[in-house]
């Protein structure tokens, strides 16, 4: 178009069509400028072009277009991060520009409360944040009693499984002649009307259903609704992992099965038989928020609980106990009745061989003599009759309805998943089944091996499985059909305690049209009716049904936007039945039950678990896949884990790794697994075995869960099937395994058995200096006392030293004690307001404020009493700040990206049995004065005003200098563009070797990965834009080559800096008040169950965190550096009982001095000074506070050996 | 070729003659002191004479530039197709690693620097003997240095070359490399002044500038020469036509192409910035020189100095020692030492009128410095473990105890016991006289010496880097196929550079080797 000719009328007369040319619409009315316009004239825009020459003139035609094409370039990209849902794009995405919904303020995150159905059943209560419609992260709801605002990591994981890039997306029909094809839900309506009206006439004869067992009071009123119109239909509620002893051994002891929930809060005592309450089962936040209150200790003298723990594999709660006992799961029985004796209780049964008789008198005379609050808390996979014994020592502790709530279980629940998943693969083998609807139920990949379901199902004519990402099952079935997942579907479900939660829907199907279960039970329940009942309507209507109401009326509408709103329905929580346990009968049993043998080399006893509730349903979640495993740490797969003294006696142990050292690696090469044949239950599979201390002898840990062959690029073949060795229970004895061909590779993150304090060695104190523990006997004397040491070298203010400051590295290095001001160095001693007259001056001589004495500054405390090692924090951090998952072959190298991880350490002098495990988990400690932020050469990492340390992401080069001198490890590196990376399990060839390779995909089938990242870039497959929406707008991703670490959460600090300046409860001028406590929460502290992170502002005296920073537990990690870290730690106070093994030594003897100065934070002379004569260090050091002072004395002393 | 007068003025030089004809030998003149070419003499009275074979200024013009000027020689064809294939190998491995990512590296979290960083001092280490025969040895006056200075310098060159490719390469972000330089931005954002790896910055490309002037104004005068030669067998018509250099069999002559002499003529001439031997040029080459040997020697001491500030500065047990400036730069002497004679000794040995101008006396001299240094660095390892032990700090005894020294629980006790061995241990065999003068002995030290040099950057920094405060992040490093093959590569990359200068430019300073000749001292007994 021409630009020259100005006039358009000079072109002619313009002739007006009657109706107007494509014009915009205003009103719903056409709108125009003028009759060329209306004509749709070419000239009109000529006219345009000099009304708006800056606008329009500037570009010719060719460079508008490309001018365009960019716009629609970013416009695409940005409507991938804007857009409500991920779908195609459809009319849908106008709704924003057209008509933003009032409440939706751009950058804001909205928060809609919902409920996870948990695997098994029970609910969590959540909150799920949603950026412009699309789900990015998952919270607890504070409202729901089982949560109380805590979460899981499973519950932090499912969002990410929703923007799946491998999930079905459509239905797929096995056409007899063409395979599988692509098919749509209305093809699928069209045939199941069809072909279930059949079933109309025999009331389903022939007909069964496998469904997932949740709690959702719909699905159950769906379900008994077909079972009346089909009576003759098979129904099995499918729970893979099910544990029989809680239903049976309440049915033995209550007469009715019941769950048993535990309120630690009321307890003193707590004895655990092999039940990991703190992170498994439905209750696991309840249970951990109530145990590590009675834990937190912040006083000397403060009361303390008591765990005793008795196990056969590590677990958090063992690492939360005063004591741990190693024990195999068959000797559980024995050891209950032991107990139970102890009591009083009739309970023949034999000795228990390897936890010492006066050991457990001790045990059971400390639980009596807290009865009352004391409470003996069995494990779910228990013995049925060791169940009921344990209730049955719960009744004589009154410690039924008081500290253990029961709930009844409805016997649709109670049902014995494998007995009737046996059951109706007779019937499958007899041919008398034809249909087999599968709903989220995988039963092809996880029934019992044993069971064969897998070549029966094939035998059933019709198979139809509804499932949200792929399935085994999906893939045998002739209807494979996508499930909306959890997020995307409306729902309900019910808690332990019966509360009730509606799950409502943030968002639309990503690949609609999908349904739900309950809107496929809903179809098939009215299949003549293709218009399906969608979710919301069969919801309401059971909840409508469940109070005599319909959903229209108006009461109800009001509870119902209530629930939406909470949640919740308030008070929907059954009240925890008083029942007590039938003594006599569980007595008669438990003396009739059969002890199983004592496992040995050869007949070894095998426990089945599964971790986070995963029996297999996160295999495709990266996220869940790369979480350490708690204990082994080991990420990506499911070796068999043995005990290393069994190891070392089957043969078994690590290629490149010996039991008496503390680090394998002397060898210069990683430690690789060993592959072995296992035979449980009469099926045989090729497995690797990985030692982990800790582990009772002669048991064989298996993991569920793993070795998924259809699940999506993340999960296929990672780690093993063990379903297929599973026997019907949890636990099977006479269990073999030999020693095959080969080895494997193992990733974990910490990759080495470290044993923690040895007395032996100078490992004794550096590893003390790091996580601090110490017997509640020296807390509660040295708890409240502090220690001044004066400075005499440099004559600046003495230092106070608490407890939990002298048993680290400062017992061994002189007061940190600067010989002058340094102007970075903020604590918070220098954060009291200066008398009037006195200003501070900077390094320049300027007159400041006091440095550090503007709020907020930011600090973290980590109570290493309550931290139980459960590794949600780690998941939560991963999905708030977008950080990317490397996959096995990267972890194995050690490059991990997670920013908070979980460390645990093991003390003792023995590898196979050690004391206790410590657990630390560490991020970056945000040191005032960081020794990262000088090394780096650009600038990249700084300090922020509020104490924080902040990354620079544009500005990092990627020296890695940072990271070289950062004391705690805490930075990681994007040795690839991890973020774009679709990452798998598979094997880097770089740690294989072509042999072993083929040996492994021999023994195991499978096929070896090469590790993606190391193909360049564009070279590699892309990943799919889908799983981008799951991040964090908030949060940069970051790029390949640049340093990341903990932010403290930098993004909710900011909003909530924001929230509190809008509120005008804070504004940096006039310090009107401190930004409230709470109102920012890192992720890791909001996920945190047990409440062990407080973060907020340390100049509050009245936050959390600062409380925490005053208690005398409180140390800094690495202190000795001077490195001032932000986040500091609680020491850690065990509550030994005497009875059972002596209290450790007097610490501050132990590393301090002693002499006539001992008394003065000793006080009494006594027991405690026992045993100096065999300290190691104590020669070093003559004076204890002269050992602060004069460093120079106390070394010559060292040299000359004088004490 | 044909002998000539031994007293032949300096006319002779400039009637040039066959481009690559070389003097030949002459008997050696008995001077005194056991060895028969006399370089080896212990009295005291006597000098020993720097140059053998009873040479004429003209000889010692022809046997430089003859090198320079003659066909290019099957051996060192072969040789450079070799090493130009390593050199091209790395550089495969460079653009790998920039297209891909620095994970291609056995990197980790814990491990954030290992082969990268070890080569990267390593190569500034061996730079540093040129800069110390040039500069400090010039100062003081010894003239032994005048046969190894040109071609230790251009050592020093190419090992800097090395050295300034890991440091690039090594950031997670190739193409921001530039962030490093204080440059003006818009976003108001200098570099961190106070990170040692900026001054590293600054002191290596100093350290690389400088070094490359006195390398270079040292060459012109030599340049001249070369280019007057080329010129002179242009008009006299002793000019050979074009040949490519074949592997096997005759050169293919090609007629069209320009005369090696003409190009000879025309690059030399314009590299020797148009010299012309006037007293004035010499005047003020002698002056520049020295100022320039002047700015050198502080840079001696302060580029390796501030390598070991990376590691000193930090706070890592077994990287933060005070010893580690001193200790690191007679660590450079030493490894840079060992490089001259790894390089030389073969050279001496091929080209036989070169070991006229470099003696046995020049090769004893430099053993002694190597054991000298040797020992300093041998002290230095003791130092750091007693202060180790003597600080008392756990942490930083663990460091060398448990990650070095023991071979129970280290796991790279190996590396460690290595380094020992050829740092501290092989060096030792030098108090013996007859293995110090003897070639071969030198040669396997200086080997040893460098293998040991590489171990010890890499002992200081893996060893210390992979188990420090905290055992939870605990991680082994192991080298990938990429590591391997980047620094064989950064090795291809110096021969390569090496064997261009040995061909293409004179490999001694003619003037200097000239000045310490007897004839120049005729009427100067001293």
């Amino acid at each position: 178009m021409s630009t020259i000719d100005q006039c358009p009328s000079t072109k002619g007369t313009l002739d007006i069509p009657d109706s107007p040319a494509k014009l915009a619409q205003m009103s719903g009315k056409p709108v125009w400028r003028s009759p060329e316009e209306f004509a749709g004239d070419d000239s009109f825009r000529g006219f345009v072009e000099r009304e708006f020459p800056g606008g329009a003139s500037v570009l010719d035609d060719t460079n508008r277009r490309s001018f365009l094409k960019v716009m629609g370039a970013s416009l695409a990209l940005a409507g991938a991060a804007t857009v409500p849902g991920c779908r195609r794009p459809d009319r849908k995405i106008l709704a924003y520009s057209k008509n933003v919904p009032e409440e939706i303020i751009p950058g804001r995150a909205m928060y809609y409360a919902t409920a996870l159905p948990l695997p098994g059943g029970g609910a969590e209560g959540l909150l799920v944040e949603c950026h412009t419609g699309r789900p990015t992260k998952v919270e607890g709801n504070p409202l729901h009693p089982n949560n109380q605002g805590k979460s899981s990591a499973y519950a932090q994981s499912i969002v990410l499984d929703l923007y799946d890039p491998d999930r079905l997306k459509y239905p797929e029909y096995e056409n007899p002649s063409r395979g599988k094809v692509a098919a749509t839900w209305d093809d699928f309506k069209f045939w199941a009307h069809e072909h279930f009206s059949g079933y109309d006439a025999n009331g389903g004869r022939g007909l069964a259903f496998i469904a997932e067992k949740v709690s959702s009071p719909t699905q159950a009123r769906l379900q008994s609704e077909l079972m009346a119109k089909w009576p003759n239909a098979k129904w099995v509620g499918w729970n893979p992992a099910e544990q029989r002893g809680e239903i049976e051994g309440s049915r033995l002891a209550f007469g009715a099965p019941h769950h048993a929930r535990y309120r630690f809060e009321k307890t003193e005592r707590v004895l655990s038989v092999e039940c990991d309450f703190m992170s498994e089962g439905p209750d696991e936040l309840y249970h951990s928020r109530g145990f590590a209150g009675t834990r937190k200790v912040m006083n000397a003298g403060d009361s303390m609980s008591r765990l005793y723990t008795v196990e056969s594999r590590p677990t958090a709660t063992g690492s939360m106990a005063d004591h741990r006992f190693r024990l195999n799961p068959g000797q559980m029985a024995a050891f209950i009745g032991a107990i139970a004796r102890e009591m009083g209780i009739d309970a023949p049964g034999p000795a228990v061989n390897g936890i010492e008789a006066r050991h457990i008198a001790a045990i059971a005379k400390d639980l009596t003599d807290h009865a009352g609050s004391s409470v003996v808390v069995p494990g779910p996979g228990l013995a049925p009759e060791a169940y009921a014994m344990a209730m049955a020592i719960n009744d004589r502790l009154g410690a039924i309805g008081s500290i253990v709530e029961l709930f009844a279980i409805d016997d649709a629940m109670a049902s014995d998943a494998a007995a009737d998943l046996a059951a109706l693969t007779a019937d499958l083998n007899a041919g008398t089944i034809d249909t087999v609807v599968c709903l989220n139920a995988n039963p092809v990949y996880d029934a019992p091996g044993a069971m064969g379901f897998g070549s029966a199902f094939a035998k059933a004519k019709t198979r139809v499985t509804l499932t949200v990402g792929q399935s085994e099952t999906a893939g045998a079935s002739t209807w494979s059909l996508n499930g909306a997942h959890t997020l995307e579907a409306w729902g309900d479900v019910a808690g332990t305690d019966g509360t009730l939660s509606a799950v409502q829907p943030m968002i639309a199907p990503l690949f609609e049209p999908a349904m739900s279960a309950i809107e496929l039970l809903g179809f098939f329940a009215d299949h003549a009716n293709t218009d399906a009942r969608d979710g919301y309507a069969l919801v309401t209507a059971t909840w409508a049904g469940r109070t005599n109401t319909t959903t229209d009326n108006q009461g109800f509408k009001k509870t119902w936007r209530r629930v939406l709103h909470d949640g919740l329905l308030a008070g929907s929580g059954s009240r925890p039945e008083r029942a007590s346990a039938r003594t006599a009968q569980i007595s008669g049993a438990f003396g009739a039950y059969k002890h199983p043998q004592l496992p040995a080399n050869a007949a070894l006893e095998a426990v089945f678990y599964t971790v986070r509730h995963n029996d297999g349903r996160s295999a495709a979640n990266a996220w869940m896949q790369e979480l350490p495993e708690f204990g082994s740490t080991v990420v990506w797969d499911n070796p068999v884990y043995l005990s290393p003294m069994t190891a070392k006696s089957l043969g078994l142990l690590p290629e490149h790794s010996r039991l008496d050292e503390y680090n394998p690696y002397t060898k210069q090469q990683m430690p690789q697994a060993r592959l072995a044949t296992l035979t449980v239950d009469g099926q045989a599979m090729d497995v690797a075995v990985w030692i982990l201390p800790g582990m009772a002898d002669n048991v064989l840990g298996i993991k569920l869960g793993f070795g998924r062959t259809e699940t999506g690029r993340v999960g296929n073949n990672a780690g093993f099937n063990t379903y297929t060795i599973k026997p019907a229970g949890m636990t099977a004895g006479g269990a073999k395994i030999e020693r095959s061909s080969g080895t494997y590779t193992i990733a974990s993150t910490q990759n080495h058995w470290s044993l923690g304090p040895d007395s032996q060695s100078s490992r004794d104190e550096s590893r003390h200096t790091i996580v601090r523990a110490m017997d509640k006997p020296w807390w509660d004397k040295y708890g409240d006392k502090v220690e001044t040491v004066e400075d005499k070298i440099y004559g600046t203010p003495a230092a106070s030293l608490t407890i939990a400051e002298q048993i680290g590295e400062l017992s061994h290095t002189p007061a940190n004690i600067s010989s002058y001001d340094n102007p970075m160095n903020r604590s918070p001693e220098d954060a009291a307001v200066p008398p009037a007259g006195v200003k501070h001056s900077d390094a320049l001589k300027r007159d400041m404020p006091a440095p550090y004495s503007q709020g907020p500054q930011w600090g973290m405390s980590i109570d290493l009493n309550a931290c139980s090692g459960c590794g949600v924090c780690t998941v939560a951090c991963q999905s708030e700040n977008n950080i990317a998952v490397v996959g096995k072959s990267e972890v194995a190298k050690g490059r991990e990206m997670t920013w908070i991880r979980v460390d645990r350490y093991f003390v003792g002098e023995e590898l196979n049995n050690p004391e206790e495990m410590l657990i630390q988990p560490v991020a970056c400690v945000h040191c005032e004065n960081a020794p990262c932020e000088v090394v780096c050469p650009v600038n990249a990492t700084v300090h922020g005003p509020e104490g924080t340390n902040n990354m620079a992401y544009n500005r990092c080069i990627g020296t890695r200098y940072c990271a070289n001198n950062c004391p705690y490890k805490v930075r990681r590196f994007n040795f690839f563009d991890y973020a774009q990376a679709k990452l798998n399990g598979g094997l880097d060839p770089n740690y294989v070797s072509t042999g072993i390779a083929n040996a492994y995909d021999e023994h195991v089938g499978s096929d070896r990965r090469n590790n993606q990242n190391m193909i360049p870039p564009r070279l590699r497959k892309k990943v799919e834009e889908i799983g981008k929406m799951q991040f964090n707008p908030h949060v940069t991703v970051r790029s390949r080559g640049v340093m990341e670490k903990c932010s403290y959460c930098v993004q909710r600090v900011n909003q909530g800096r924001q929230d509190a300046k809008i509120s005008g409860t804070w504004s940096e001028a006039d310090q009107i008040a401190p930004i409230a406590d709470g109102l920012v929460l890192s992720a890791c502290q909001q996920a945190c169950p047990t409440g062990a992170i407080s973060f907020g502002d340390i100049l509050d005296q009245n936050s959390q965190v600062s409380k925490e920073k005053d208690s005398h537990r409180t140390y800094l990690l690495l202190g000795y550096l001077n490195t001032r870290p932000r986040t500091t730690y609680m020491m850690r106070v065990r509550n030994p009982n005497a009875d059972i093994r002596a209290i450790e030594s007097d610490p501050l003897a132990h590393h301090g001095g002693h002499g006539d100065d001992h008394d003065d934070h000793g006080g009494d002379s006594g027991t405690e000074h026992d045993d100096h004569g065999g300290e190691s260090h104590s020669s070093a050091y003559i004076d204890g506070v002269k050992k602060y002072t004069d460093n120079g004395y106390a070394m010559s002393l060292n040299v000359l050996g004088t004490s | 070729m044909t002998a000539r007068d031994p007293d032949q003025s300096n006319d002779a030089r400039l009637t040039g003659h066959d481009a690559g004809s070389q003097p030949a030998p002459r008997p050696v003149k008995s001077v005194g002191g056991g060895k028969d070419d006399g370089t080896l003499i212990e009295d005291p009275g006597k000098r020993a004479p720097l140059i053998l074979g009873d040479r004429s200024f003209g000889d010692v013009t022809d046997i430089v530039c003859g090198y320079a000027e003659a066909p290019i020689p099957k051996p060192w064809l072969a040789l450079f197709t070799i090493t130009s294939s390593i050199a091209a190998v790395g550089t495969g491995m460079i653009l790998y690693l920039i297209i891909t990512g620095v994970g291609v590296w056995g990197l980790n979290n814990q491990v954030d620097w290992a082969w990268d960083i070890t080569n990267f001092v390593f190569w500034i280490g061996i730079g540093h003997a040129g800069t110390l025969i040039s500069a400090i040895l010039c100062l003081l006056k010894q003239n032994w240095r005048t046969a190894v200075n040109r071609s230790a310098e251009a050592m020093t060159i190419f090992a800097v070359v090395c050295a300034g490719i890991f440091p690039g390469i090594h950031v997670g972000r190739v193409w921001f490399a530039w962030m490093l330089f204080p440059i003006p931005n818009s976003n108001g954002i200098w570099p961190n002044f106070r990170s040692p790896l900026l001054w590293d910055v600054f002191a290596v490309s100093t350290y690389a500038t400088v070094s490359l002037l006195f390398w270079y104004m040292g060459m012109i005068p030599d340049l001249a020469t070369l280019r007057d030669r080329a010129q002179l067998r242009r008009a006299r018509g002793l000019s050979r036509p074009f040949a490519i250099p074949m592997p096997i069999g005759t050169d293919i002559v090609v007629p069209f192409l320009p005369r090696p002499d003409t190009i000879r003529s025309f690059a030399y001439g314009i590299a020797s910035l148009g010299w012309r031997f006037s007293s004035r040029h010499w005047h003020r080459y002698e002056k520049a020189y020295l100022i320039l040997a002047g700015i050198s020697t502080p840079l001696v001491l302060s580029v390796h100095s501030i390598v070991s500030f990376d590691f000193a500065t930090s706070i890592l047990p077994g990287w933060h020692t005070t010893i580690f400036p001193p200790y690191f730069v007679a660590g450079a002497v030493f490894g840079g030492f060992a490089m001259v004679l790894l390089l030389l000794i073969p050279i001496r040995a091929v080209l036989p009128n070169f070991s006229d101008l470099l003696t046995l006396r020049h090769l004893e001299n430099m053993a002694k410095i190597i054991l000298v240094t040797g020992t300093m660095v041998g002290f230095a390892y003791s130092m750091e473990f007693f202060i180790a032990w003597y600080g008392a700090n756990q942490f930083e005894f663990e460091a060398f105890a448990n990650n070095r020294v023991n071979p129970n629980v280290a796991p790279y006790w190996w590396a460690y016991w290595t380094m020992i061995t050829c740092n501290v241990l092989s060096p030792q065999v030098f108090w013996i006289r007859r293995l110090r003068q003897n070639p071969l002995v030198i040669w396997l030290v200086a080997l040893a010496v460098t293998v040991g040099m590489w171990f010890e950057r890499f002992v200081i920094i893996v060893t210390s880097l992979h188990r420090a405060f905290i055992p939870g992040e605990w991680h082994m490093f192991f080298p990938t196929w990429v590591d391997i093959l980047t620094f064989v590569g950064s090795c291809g990359i110096f021969a390569t550079l090496f064997l261009l200068f040995l061909k293409f430019l004179p490999v001694f300073a003619l003037a200097e080797v000239k000045v310490v000749m007897p004839q120049s001292h005729t009427s100067d007994d001293h």
